[in-house]
């Protein structure tokens, strides 16, 4: 059912941009319009574009923001997500907690 | 053949002409208004839903641009437990992440209501810390508020399910509001340790199972953790179209809840604080896929007109025009897909 | 009063929750000499199809629906007394159950609460129940009709499995068998054999009466 919804309406996940405005509307409450032109705005694509997949693969590369494929010395994880962070301008409630532990 | 391929509620497959599809388009629709009261859709969005219907395609999808954000219930139940393959919880959700490219993940523990997890909470935290430093999406924590465990055997409460019968009405009222008490202190206090321990949002989940009390108890604690904590994430998935008046005379913010249906309920969550609508709409297995799927963008689009937050559609099986079986065919969810981003506007799924 | 009159101010009464007007009514009834059957099928029990009707929508709400089943009650006896000219008549029983690997029992308790206002004596074995469990019940009791709920596709089979242990132990005959629960359809009855599928508590008291032949 996972792979038939994202393959009928999904936005691609992390193949994309579907994990960035996934967090929009989870954190700011927008509706999808909104939500793809603040990302859109943020990464510096048109909003169509982010849910291409050659178009998102440089993006997400050059902002290091994580991608499907793994690459030496690319950001995963946690990493990821602080630049997400970053990026988006908002606050991921496990990069602050991140934070807070190490003293950063 | 001029008969088109389709489906029944229940996934049995059939053939109709299509006459008898635009018929049951504009019956679904009709059921719809006249239930929820709101507007049936226009001839044009029938046109298009016809078209959807009829499609010789095995599985379809919308159009480039439309597309829109996909978030679970059950989430990690669903490759470990469900389906029965051998993981932990944070490969599934990476299998998801990395995979199935999802756009979001939820972690959920197999006993799956929030009563349940006060006594394994420090394990549900410690899983959500390590998932946190592995995953790049956003990872929800959920559960069901379940208002039913509070009752006996499984609570201290009387249970109103065997007080109504008896027409103890009076007990199984106060049964109801006293269960919401216990409910709504077990959700603050599983969500906030979730919250703090690194969950991108917390998903109530099946909101309404027990009725209006189960629905007056999430919005309760919805309301404190968002006074507690103001940019935590929310999403508020329904049990069903209409919140079950199993009490009938509970409020929030001046409105029974009992009987109301997604287009009100979203105004309810909204004002609770939360960030995402899960709308549900029933699928009747008796009718046909064009039936329930006119049904279904009927109520979805009211919502999504409403809604001053994101709507995502429960579309699992026996809900949003998904037939009622555990393996709903590709050519019945796709068509639910398309009909409801497209024609319902929904934000997500 | 006419029949007519009769019939719209029971229906009334029932939607309206109202027992000190509904017994009155049936005792108006019987003292009029109308037909108690009429006043019973086309009065009080349209009235009660239409309230799970509207529960069905949202528009009534548990605590109303098992007022009015008890308004109904009450108006049965009377009503009961002189159909069976003082004797009361001899109570069908049906046994109803959710089936084996299932704890949905909501829906299960709405369809007992309306069949129990028809005069139907209804044993609820409650949810979870083994299929040897039901038919021990309903040879037990005796039972008329035995009715089974499920809610989940996986549960379903259980309704197909009572079908075929009591076929296998040639006991089909002795009972009418009934299905309902979300996934379950006409189609569905029909395929294993049931002898009636009912969507909602309302039309499930029309089919029992039917199966009764009431
Ligand atoms: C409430 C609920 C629960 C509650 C049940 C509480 C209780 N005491 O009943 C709880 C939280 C415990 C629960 C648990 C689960 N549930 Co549940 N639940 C529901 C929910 C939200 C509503 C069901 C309901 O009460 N409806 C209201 C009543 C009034 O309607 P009804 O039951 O259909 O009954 C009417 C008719 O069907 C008919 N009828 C019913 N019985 C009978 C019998 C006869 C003889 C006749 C004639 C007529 C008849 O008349 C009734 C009155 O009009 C549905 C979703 C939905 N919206 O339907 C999911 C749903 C049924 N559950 C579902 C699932 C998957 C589960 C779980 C497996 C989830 C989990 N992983 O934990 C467990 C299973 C537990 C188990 N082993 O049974 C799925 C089933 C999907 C499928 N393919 O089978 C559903 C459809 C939700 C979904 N889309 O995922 N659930």
């Amino acid at each position: 059912m996972a792979i038939t919804h994202e393959m009928a309406a999904g936005m691609g996940g992390i193949r994309t941009a579907g994990d960035l405005v996934a967090r929009m509307q989870m954190t700011k409450g927008m509706k999808i319009k909104d939500a793809k032109e603040y990302v859109a705005a943020k990464v510096g694509v048109s909003t169509f574009d982010l849910c291409d997949e050659a178009v998102m693969k440089e993006v997400r590369e050059q902002l290091d923001i994580g991608h499907v494929q793994a690459r030496v010395g690319a950001s995963i994880g946690m990493e990821a997500k602080f630049n997400i962070a970053r990026v988006l301008d908002m606050k991921i409630q496990a990069v602050e907690n991140f934070k807070r532990k190490t003293g950063m | 053949m001029s008969d088109i391929f389709t489906r029944y509620g229940d996934g049995s497959p059939t053939r109709m002409s299509k006459e008898d599809i635009r018929f049951d388009l504009e019956e679904g629709t009709r059921d719809a208004a006249d239930r929820g009261k709101i507007p049936a859709l226009t001839e044009a969005e029938l046109d298009r839903l016809f078209e959807i219907c009829t499609m010789p395609e095995k599985a379809v999808t919308v159009e480039r641009g439309d597309e829109v954000v996909v978030s679970f219930d059950a989430g990690t139940l669903k490759l470990p437990v469900r389906a029965g393959i051998p993981m932990d919880r944070s490969t599934a959700i990476l299998t998801h992440e990395r995979a199935f490219c999802s756009d979001t993940m939820e972690l959920g523990h197999v006993d799956y209501s929030y009563k349940q997890l006060k006594a394994i909470i420090h394990e549900e935290c410690q899983a959500m810390e390590h998932i946190q430093l592995n995953t790049i999406i956003p990872v929800f924590y959920g559960a069901m508020p379940n208002l039913g465990l509070y009752t006996k055997p499984d609570g201290p409460i009387d249970n109103w399910s065997e007080l109504l019968p008896l027409a103890k009405i009076a007990e199984a009222k106060a049964a109801q509001e006293e269960a919401v008490e216990h409910a709504v202190k077990d959700m603050v206090y599983v969500a906030s340790r979730m919250y703090e321990s690194g969950a991108d949002g917390i998903n109530f989940d099946t909101v309404g199972a027990s009725g209006d009390a189960d629905v007056l108890a999430t919005l309760q604690a919805a309301q404190i953790l968002k006074e507690k904590y103001p940019d935590i994430a929310i999403e508020f998935g329904m049990a069903g179209e209409f919140v079950l008046g199993m009490h009938g005379e509970l409020y929030y913010d001046g409105t029974r809840l009992a009987g109301l249906y997604p287009h009100q309920q979203v105004k309810m969550a909204e004002k609770a604080g939360a960030n995402i609508f899960g709308a549900v709409i029933n699928t009747n297995s008796s009718m046909t896929f064009a039936w329930n799927i006119a049904r279904a963008v009927t109520f979805v689009k009211a919502c999504t007109e409403a809604a001053n937050i994101p709507v995502h559609v429960n579309v699992g099986m026996g809900v949003g025009a998904i037939p009622v079986t555990n393996t709903p065919p590709v050519d019945a969810v796709s068509r639910a897909d398309k009909a409801l981003v497209e024609i319902g506007k929904a934000d997500g799924l | 009063m006419s029949i007519e009159d009769i019939i719209a101010e029971s229906r009334e009464t029932i939607l309206q929750c109202d027992q000190a007007r509904a017994v009155a009514v049936a005792e108006r009834a019987v003292a009029q000499g109308f037909d108690p059957v009429q006043v019973l099928s086309e009065g009080f029990s349209y009235g009660i199809r239409q309230m799970g009707d509207l529960f069905g929508r949202g528009e009534v709400f548990l605590p109303q629906l098992i007022l009015s089943s008890e308004v109904m009650k009450s108006a049965v006896v009377i009503l009961d007394a002189a159909i069976q000219g003082g004797t009361p008549q001899a109570k069908a029983k049906m046994v109803i159950a959710t089936v084996e690997g299932d704890v949905h029992d909501i829906g299960k308790g709405i369809v007992v609460s309306l069949l129990k206002t028809q005069g139907i004596e209804v044993y609820d074995l409650g949810r979870d129940v083994p299929t040897v469990k039901i038919i021990e019940k309903a040879l037990e009791v005796d039972a008329n009709i035995i009715g089974t709920s499920a809610l989940l596709t996986t549960t379903l089979m259980g309704q197909k499995k009572l079908e075929d242990e009591l076929r296998k132990n040639g006991l089909r005959d002795k009972f009418k068998t009934m299905v309902g629960g979300a996934p379950a359809t006409q189609r569905w009855a029909d395929r294993i054999g049931a002898d009636a599928y009912a969507e909602d508590a309302a039309e499930a008291v029309t089919k029992a009466l039917a199966l009764l032949g009431r």
